[in-house]
């Protein structure tokens, strides 16, 4: 319960922190659109019209009784409902992400369960990359030498992310490589010392085969810090499809949120910016609440 | 060869690139000399850009820039994060864990949001020193702050206390000097953070001016030439991998007490 009450208290104070950033932007998205050729008068007309002359916690305020009646608001660039733009954009993010942690998280299992120096330099280096050195690193193999994938993904508008699998391959392994190799770079030293453990020797003694062994005696042990970690893997991987989907010309929420925030639209910047805190808040919480369990049961 | 020697020689590359690279280039890195993304010859060892520029001009130049950015950055995160974990971790106040807590909260915000409003309101080089403060010094200072706990009662830091001492120069000279590796490992991993950051800012189009040479931001001019000429995107991705894979290792095995 005082987990729940504390991550409700996360997302508000995020809530909180993410309209004072936009609200810190210069020019609105008014003077933007303008593009400087209407007057002072003119540009405070507009700005009044859009709501923009008041207070910024009656502004405030107004927002967020928007997002919990479920009215987030409209773009200031289309004119369209926010909740409508990011339903749109929302599956090719979802399928990227979700297909990144299906791929990563065995692959980090796997790192994080191999011993040896080289892998340790292996999960350091491979953490450090920039997203997008291994974005343009995949794409001249797979699709520069081995002519596998198309290099750039420019989904037909309105078809389905799943609809050309061959499109996700290079966002999806760029997104994942990375994340595994964080995630089983900072869960060696934990699986390490599990395994050191006398009753994970004597079952491996007693001939019990390594995965019945892995999944019976080290899994549940690593389980907590493992959420934990994967936990703020989500939040990287939500930053990175922005760098991913710009990259390979995918239309998502992570290009959404670029492109709003050089309009200056305001209300998709905070929706889209609130989901990406959302997402970690949550997934600390999942991890919290596992731990708590485990301990309670031993 | 061990480790160390290809960590040094690797170490060594690095620096040589980023401190003579833009006397060796000159002007080169800003001239049009060949069409836009040829392939490497005998004049071009990379090949030309998307303006038909020399690769290797602007790898040996795109360095300086971004490397000076990533070391201020993290410099300011390490410093902010220590000077603050060093105070949570000694002061009694009650204001500490407020601090602590408040850190805490800024690593649920999504640090690219963050970065992007910094990248529109302040000029290039800041809204990476901004975005790595305020994504890396709340790590440094949780770090600090317990080591700093942990430090209280050594027995080298009770001398101190007992022999008079006055609190700033405890910390100064026993504390923080028995914890240098820590540092050092700290201001490692933000200067990964910050190339990163660099990295990320320059691809979403807030990277350092035109026609001014950065390894991130040759990244996104050459992407839609690779077929013509993938040294032009090639050459500056090996140079960040270079350069990110170094500061990380180093930092690693400072963290564990290894040179």
């Amino acid at each position: 319960m005082g987990a729940l009450l504390r991550a409700v208290a996360l997302v508000l104070v995020a809530s909180v922190a993410v309209f004072a950033a936009t609200a810190l932007l210069p020019a609105d998205a008014v003077a933007v659109r303008s593009g400087g050729r209407v007057d002072g008068e003119q540009l405070a007309q507009l700005r009044a019209a859009a709501g923009l002359d008041r207070p910024i916690v009656a502004r405030y305020l107004d927002w967020l009784g928007g997002l919990l009646t479920g009215d987030p608001g409209s773009s200031l660039v289309s004119g369209r409902p926010v909740a409508e733009l990011v339903g749109q954009r929302a599956p090719v993010s979802v399928v990227l992400v979700v297909g990144a942690l299906v791929l990563a998280v065995p692959l980090a299992a796997a790192l994080a369960r191999t011993r040896g120096p080289a892998v340790g330099v292996l999960v350091v280096a491979g953490a450090a990359l920039p997203p997008v050195v291994v974005g343009v690193g995949l794409a001249a193999l797979l699709s520069g030498a081995w002519q596998l994938v198309p290099p750039v993904s420019l989904l037909p508008a309105g078809r389905p992310p799943w609809s050309r699998p061959e499109l996700l391959v290079l966002p999806v392994l760029t997104l994942a490589l990375p994340t595994a190799a964080y995630a089983g770079g900072q869960l060696r030293g934990t699986v390490a010392d599990v395994v050191a453990r006398p009753f994970v020797r004597d079952a491996v003694l007693r001939g019990m085969p390594p995965t019945a062994v892995a999944l019976r005696y080290v899994g549940p042990l690593v389980a907590g810090p493992a959420l934990r970690v994967l936990a703020v893997s989500a939040g990287s991987l939500v930053a990175g499809t922005t760098v991913v989907e710009t990259l390979f010309g995918m239309s998502g929420l992570g290009e959404l949120l670029v492109a709003a925030v050089r309009a200056r639209d305001v209300p998709v910047v905070q929706v889209v910016a609130l989901l990406a805190a959302v997402v970690v808040v949550a997934g600390l919480l999942f991890a919290d609440l596992v731990a708590t369990r485990n301990e309670r049961d031993r | 060869m061990k480790p160390r020697h290809v960590l040094l020689a690797a170490t060594a590359l690095l620096v040589a690139v980023v401190l003579t690279g833009p006397v060796l280039a000159g002007d080169a890195a800003l001239r049009t000399v060949a069409p836009p993304w040829s392939p490497p010859g005998p004049d071009l060892p990379l090949g030309a850009d998307a303006l038909g520029r020399d690769v290797l001009a602007r790898v040996l130049t795109g360095g300086r820039e971004l490397a000076l950015t990533a070391g201020l950055s993290a410099l300011t995160a390490t410093t902010v994060g220590a000077a603050l974990g060093v105070w949570a971790g000694w002061s009694r106040s009650r204001a500490a864990p407020v601090l602590t807590a408040a850190a805490d909260l800024l690593l649920v915000l999504p640090l690219l949001l963050v970065a992007l409003v910094a990248a529109v309101a302040l000029p290039g080089p800041w809204a990476v020193v901004v975005g790595t403060v305020l994504g890396g010094s709340p790590l440094t200072l949780r770090v600090v702050a317990d080591a700093t706990r942990n430090a209280r009662y050594t027995g080298y830091v009770e001398a101190a206390v007992g022999r008079g001492e006055p609190t700033a120069t405890v910390l100064l000279r026993e504390v923080l000097p028995a914890h240098a590796g820590l540092l050092g490992a700290d201001l490692g991993v933000r200067t990964v953070l910050a190339v990163q950051l660099a990295a990320a800012l320059a691809v979403l189009g807030y990277g350092p001016a035109p026609p001014a040479a950065d390894w991130a931001v040759m990244l996104r001019e050459n992407l839609p030439g690779m077929a013509l000429n993938p040294a032009a995107v090639l050459a500056p991705a090996a140079a960040l991998t270079l350069l990110t894979v170094v500061v990380a290792v180093a930092a690693q095995r400072l963290g564990q007490g290894r040179r």
